[in-house]
């Protein structure tokens, strides 16, 4: 799901980083709206390390093997935190394990981020639903915000490295091996749904606050 | 009786000024030769062999391979594909020294890895007869090249992620101690990396 380097022209590089610096000032913006920035940040600085290990584990899906992101996870719990929390994790990963890679990381944070964003929004949509079922309802968005989150990061993922593939490769070959990836990440979805659905009902068991309304 | 000399009837006299002008055009103009000579050479040369993994450890099967030399990075100097183990072989140019690039790539994973050629003499070539045991001796000189990370080593890998974690759990310790509602978020005990 990391871009590494070397595999982007360097004008979407360069456009990524400049989203990415949009995305973050926007989501800052928003943050510094609550009553207490600050509050978030335990939560925050937590679900990031989670993050930043959930690229080692990784889940065999024949012929390939797929790693968790859990960046639909962390939109849906984090809010507008999700986006600098992706961001950070996100540059460890690239200077401590080369993980993606320092030019692509604004790329990297945008397929990441912004998916995380929009979950959060599907995450939020539970409210127009007030039924008596307020656990079932909360898990089944939680389920589709943490699925949805990563199917876009993947869907994005894919347009941009297929409409990039460079002249001297096979370019058959490429695209059935980028097929085969993009096919191994719809277990992924579920997994990731699953998780992200079993997450919100621990914390709205253990302090609903955490949550956020 | 009377023995008649053997007078050819028109039907024969034909017949026969057709065969033997048909002899004589074959004769003069010979159908193209079919060989079956094969000549086979080989050459004992240096080879590199490239073995492309992912950073856990697995083989990039069929990865594709583009090799460019160091006098012309723009222009693939070779292309192939990795085997099912993610190992690729090739024979550089001895003449051309200097960084040889090999890209792998597959599926938007990949990576570059440079090797240093350092110039030598060409190994002689030799003609071969045509059997099987003609096998080419290759001196490889093997460089493992791991995509999307430089170490398979489990050990500094881990040290690392734990110290990562670390940082970012002390940051949720550090943030909580401000907070008025108390803890913030469920405590991990972790170990901490000396």
């Amino acid at each position: 799901m990391h871009i590494p380097d070397g595999i982007l022209p360097a004008s979407l590089c360069i456009a990524g980083y400049g989203a990415t610096g949009a995305a973050t000032w926007y989501s800052l913006r928003q943050i510094n709206r609550d009553r207490n920035p600050q509050a978030q940040i335990p939560k925050a600085s937590l679900l990031t390390a989670a993050f930043f290990v959930a690229s080692w584990i990784h889940i065999p899906v024949p012929p390939v093997s797929v790693h968790l992101v859990l960046n639909g996870l962390l939109g849906t719990v984090l809010g507008y935190y999700a986006f600098p929390a992706i961001l950070i994790g996100l540059f460890f990963q690239a200077i401590m394990f080369g993980h993606g890679g320092l030019t692509t990381l604004g790329v990297n944070a945008i397929l990441m981020g912004i998916p995380a964003l929009i979950a959060y929004q599907i995450f939020q949509m539970r409210h127009w639903f007030k039924t008596q079922w307020g656990n079932i309802t909360l898990s089944l968005f939680a389920f589709l915000a943490g699925g949805i989150g990563l199917g876009l990061a993947a869907a994005i993922f894919f347009v941009l490295i297929i409409t990039t593939i460079p002249g001297e490769l096979d370019v058959t070959t490429e695209k059935n091996a980028i097929y085969g990836l993009m096919l191994a990440h719809i277990p992924l979805m579920l997994i990731e749904g699953l998780f992200t659905a079993m997450l919100v009902i621990f914390l709205n068991r253990v302090k609903p606050e955490l949550i956020g309304d | 009786m009377i023995n008649r000399p053997n007078t050819p009837t028109a039907a024969e006299a034909v017949l026969w000024a057709f065969a033997s002008g048909l002899f004589a055009w074959t004769l003069g103009n010979p159908l193209p030769a079919i060989a079956h000579g094969v000549q086979l050479t080989h050459q004992t040369l240096e080879a590199v062999e490239v073995q492309a993994l992912f950073d856990n450890g697995d083989p990039i099967s069929n990865a594709q391979i583009t090799v460019y030399a160091p006098t012309d990075p723009e222009t693939p100097w070779q292309e192939g594909t990795a085997d099912k183990n993610g190992r690729f072989l090739f024979a550089p140019d001895p003449s051309l020294a200097g960084n040889w690039a090999v890209r792998v790539r597959q599926a938007g994973h990949g990576a570059i890895l440079n090797v240093a050629i350092a110039p030598g003499p060409s190994p002689e070539a030799a003609v071969a007869p045509p059997d099987a045991t003609g096998v080419p001796e290759v001196a490889p000189s093997s460089q493992t090249l791991s995509v999307r990370s430089p170490s398979v080593n489990p050990l500094p890998t881990g040290l690392a992620i734990a110290s990562g974690v670390w940082g970012f759990v002390g940051t949720a310790l550090f943030f909580s101690r401000f907070n008025g509602n108390g803890r913030g978020g469920p405590r991990k005990k972790e170990d901490s990396v000396a």
